[in-house]
């Protein structure tokens, strides 16, 4: 099986690379021989990817260590869940699981397409394939993973204990499928410059995949964030690692995007921006990828292979280089007619927000890279960690959070002032009231502070602006339609679904500002070394440390138990049961942290260590609102879900619009 | 050129952002929260995390460590410049505000201060060639107002029926 695996990559690799060649030329030189033969390549490349995929799932789950990557990621105890998971543990696992999902996109951007015979397909399918060569480029001949060891071992070295966590099941593929979902737009606005189909039809078609990768990457990065919290035992959620910077900059382009996209459907301006805007989201995936995988820049994250980062380094400078020269090109096709009827108006808030978007984008970028910048010009490497970024970011996200509750308030084309007081004058009312009745109860005596209750202020001027807004849409509906108020509220969502869809989502990102300010400002923590029965004190919480005990979990795997029994008001609410994991052949043992969530707060305890005569080294957390967090996740999934929900009439409309405009492809059509 | 209410708020903002950036965040009982938020773990992993972050027996080691300068009299800054003439520049968790360092702090604040007065003279030409900015006041929004003159009202409806079709999609 590993042999097949090995031979259908180079097949994969062969096929994807004539698919990328008779695309471009069936539709440059119309030739329907070369597209009828190209149109079966992404069915041909995904099931050879696919293949070598079950190969690879197959090997670790037979405990095949005559693989090298078998030995390096599993073992024979490692449980099957995680052995599932191993697949995208390592590096070249990963970058097959990151071609496989590129060949699965391939194919639904194909099946999705191939009875529309639109210009831009044969092009924006050869870019597909493009990106492909070069992911089996590597997989073929840098980083295979079908190595072999000459003589197997018995057994393999097991998986990272870090990344035996079950949200390191979901989260690498949630992320992967955001990183690799952005090659689609992407290869849609190349293949709008190659054929000069520069109108908003590329936009149409990509933004589902647009949204549906936004999204994947959004709630990647809340999952790499709840992983981090549960399993490195800091009591945190968010570091501002490199690796995770190189997750959250391709996020926030795509934000800005998706917002100053709405202003080209509807003006048909900024198409240079939007264009730059969707080629820099690709640039930036790869810009990650390389971060991780090139160990230039030192994280807690990054595989242990530097070879790959000149591969990347050289794929990101062609991908920056093409698209320059792809936009400076089309320049002049790309003006448009720019033309703005008020200051105060929502598009010029987009734009606001753009700027204050690419803002944060451009700080963590510049934060990431400074120590490349620093050892470059001065010959000293230095440190760019979370002080700086929460120092920079944390104004300029206020702002953004201000905007977001001006956004749905302000009119399209044209807002007066006396209109804006009318709109204005409620969200503000709450946001004051707010604030004067947070003002004596919060603490304001450190920057943290102040910037948190600031941030509340605005999360309330936020909510109420987006609920007075479903508010007045169901009543005028209700009235206008003589429908029930919940009624109203279900067919005013359904016939517009990305305008409530992205107010749902502008909520979830409420609850996560919010849950983000209360835990970074008004968390505490306590450490204290412990003797049975002995207490420690946090909040309004009493933990009583009552047994410690040893338990051989498996063959590589002894786990330290210690128990506290948890009381609130004198009475015992729960048990923690924090622990220690070690496992064989691992120098660093690993905390599993015990979490009591509630919508208030969490009550996070580890076992930071323990001595023989039974004492302990316990540390409590007490963090205010993290639970906010992940329900921000869940409501901004909500809103995705109703934004990206498919609309008949938005196809059917869609469909004409193309048609009229008739950029269609000769050959399918013969 | 710039009203005297848009400088008044220019000032303001400066003032405001000014005063928080410079509020301290140290208070008396966070002298070690301080520290470790200040500086890098030092464990042999090279695990890159700031030493709030760590959960190495290094980042034990070194807490421990902390707690005693600060016990000896010694203040954060003086351990903080101690740790740099021991490991250099590269333990403290972010670049120091003088000399080359300070790019990494005023660039990010300077691009977007670049870009909002790009974008504020952007704005300018492309609201100008619709109408002055006097006549802002008096013209009538889309949502919910309704304009007095019949021609106008035609022009507003057509408006409001192609936004309220383009909000169906």
């Amino acid at each position: 099986m590993n042999d097949i695996g090995e031979f259908t990559l180079m097949v994969a690799l062969a096929t994807a690379l004539y698919g990328t060649v008779a695309y471009v030329m069936s539709a440059r030189g119309n030739r329907i021989d070369l597209y009828l033969s190209a149109d079966k390549i992404p069915l041909i490349t995904w099931a050879c990817v696919m293949i070598s995929s079950i190969a690879l799932w197959k090997a670790l789950f037979t405990n095949d260590f005559s693989l090298q990557y078998v030995y390096a990621y599993s073992n024979i105890e490692l449980d099957y869940f995680y052995k599932f998971s191993s697949f995208w543990g390592g590096q070249k696992g990963s970058l097959l699981f990151w071609t496989l999902l590129l060949s699965t996109y391939t194919l639904v951007v194909h099946f999705q397409n191939r009875k529309k015979s639109l210009i831009v397909v044969p092009y924006a399918m050869a870019v597909l394939l493009g990106v492909t060569v070069f992911f089996l480029f590597l997989l073929n001949f840098s980083t295979n993973p079908f190595e072999r060891i000459p003589l197997p071992p018995a057994d393999g070295r097991g998986l990272n204990p870090l990344l035996q966590n079950y949200w390191m099941v979901i989260h690498p593929p949630t992320l992967y499928l955001g990183y690799v979902g952005f090659t689609v737009p992407f290869a849609y606005a190349m293949a709008g410059l190659i054929t000069k189909s520069l109108d908003d039809s590329w936009i149409r078609l990509t933004r589902k995949w647009t949204v549906v990768s936004w999204f994947f990457l959004c709630m990647g990065n809340l999952f790499g964030a709840s992983w981090a919290y549960v399993e490195l035992g800091w009591g945190g959620y968010w570091a501002w690692d490199p690796v995770e910077n190189a997750a959250f900059m391709p996020l926030i382009i795509a934000t800005a995007y998706l917002h100053s996209v709405m202003i080209q459907e509807k003006k048909d301006m900024m198409k240079v921006w939007n264009m730059s805007l969707v080629l820099l989201t690709f640039v930036m995936t790869i810009f990650g990828t390389f971060i991780t995988r090139s160990g230039l820049i030192q994280s807690v994250h990054t595989f242990d292979e530097a070879t790959l980062g000149y591969y990347f380094l050289g794929f990101l400078f062609f991908i920056i280089a093409v698209c320059s020269v792809m936009i400076v090109w089309r320049l002049p096709l790309l003006k448009s007619k720019n033309e703005l009827d008020s200051f105060l108006s929502r598009e010029a808030s987009f734009l606001f927000n753009n700027l204050l978007l690419l803002g944060i984008g451009f700080a963590t970028f510049w934060g990431t890279i400074f120590p490349i910048i620093s050892e470059a010009v001065r010959g000293i490497k230095i440190t760019v960690g979370p002080p700086f970024y929460n120092q920079v970011n944390v104004p300029i996200g206020l702002a953004l959070l201000a905007l977001i509750g001006i956004g749905p308030v302000i009119a399209w084309r044209r807002a007066t002032w006396s209109n804006l007081k009318k709109n204005f004058h409620k969200p503000v009312a709450v946001a004051l009231v707010g604030g004067a009745v947070l003002y004596p109860i919060l603490p304001l005596s450190n920057r943290s502070e102040i910037y948190t209750f600031i941030a509340f202020i605005l999360c309330m001027f936020v909510t109420s602006s987006i609920l007075l807004e479903f508010f007045k849409g169901t009543m005028a509906r209700s009235q206008s339609h003589e429908e029930t108020t919940v009624g109203a509220l279900g067919s005013m969502i359904w016939h517009n679904k990305r305008r409530y869809g992205g107010y749902v989502v502008h909520i979830g990102v409420v609850m996560i500002y919010a849950g983000i300010a209360a835990s970074q400002s008004y968390g505490t923590h306590i450490e204290k070394r412990m003797k049975i029965g002995d207490t420690i004190e946090i909040s309004d919480y009493m933990l009583r440390y009552e047994k410690i005990a040893a338990v051989q979990a498996t063959s590589v795997k002894t786990r330290i138990i210690a128990q506290l029994a948890v009381e609130k008001d004198g009475r015992r609410i729960w048990t923690a049961r924090p622990e220690k994991e070690f496992y064989k052949g691992q120098t660093q043992p690993v905390s599993e942290v015990d979490v009591r969530s509630t919508l208030a707060s969490d009550l996070y305890v580890i076992l930071a260590d323990f001595s023989e005569d039974d004492s302990a080294t316990i540390k409590v957390y007490y963090n205010p609102m993290v639970s906010w967090l992940w329900m921000g996740g869940w409501v901004i999934a909500l809103g995705t879900m109703v934004c990206a929900w498919p609309d008949r009439l938005e196809q059917r409309r869609r469909l004409e619009r193309l048609k009229r405009q008739e950029i269609v492809f000769s050959p399918a059509q013969e | 050129m710039i009203s005297r209410v848009q400088k008044t708020v220019l000032v303001l903002v400066v003032v405001l952002f000014m005063a928080f950036s410079n509020t301290g965040s140290a208070s008396a009982g966070a002298l070690l929260a301080d520290l470790e938020n200040a500086l890098m773990c030092k464990c042999d992993d090279k695990c890159g995390k700031v030493l709030e972050n760590c959960t190495c027996s290094t980042s034990d080691k070194t807490r421990k460590k902390f707690s005693k300068m600060l016990e000896s009299g010694l203040t954060v800054e003086q351990i903080v410049k101690q740790q740099v003439e021991e490991h250099g520049e590269t333990i403290l968790s972010a670049p120091t505000k003088k000399g080359f360092n300070l790019t990494a702090w005023i660039i990010p604040f300077g691009a977007i201060l670049v870009g909002g007065l790009g974008l504020r003279r952007l704005l300018n030409v492309w609201t100008g060639k619709k109408m002055p900015d006097n006549e802002v006041d008096g013209a009538a929004d889309v949502d919910t107002d309704k304009p007095d003159d019949a021609a106008g009202s035609t022009k507003y409806s057509h408006r409001l029926q192609d936004e309220l079709n383009q909000l169906e999609t």
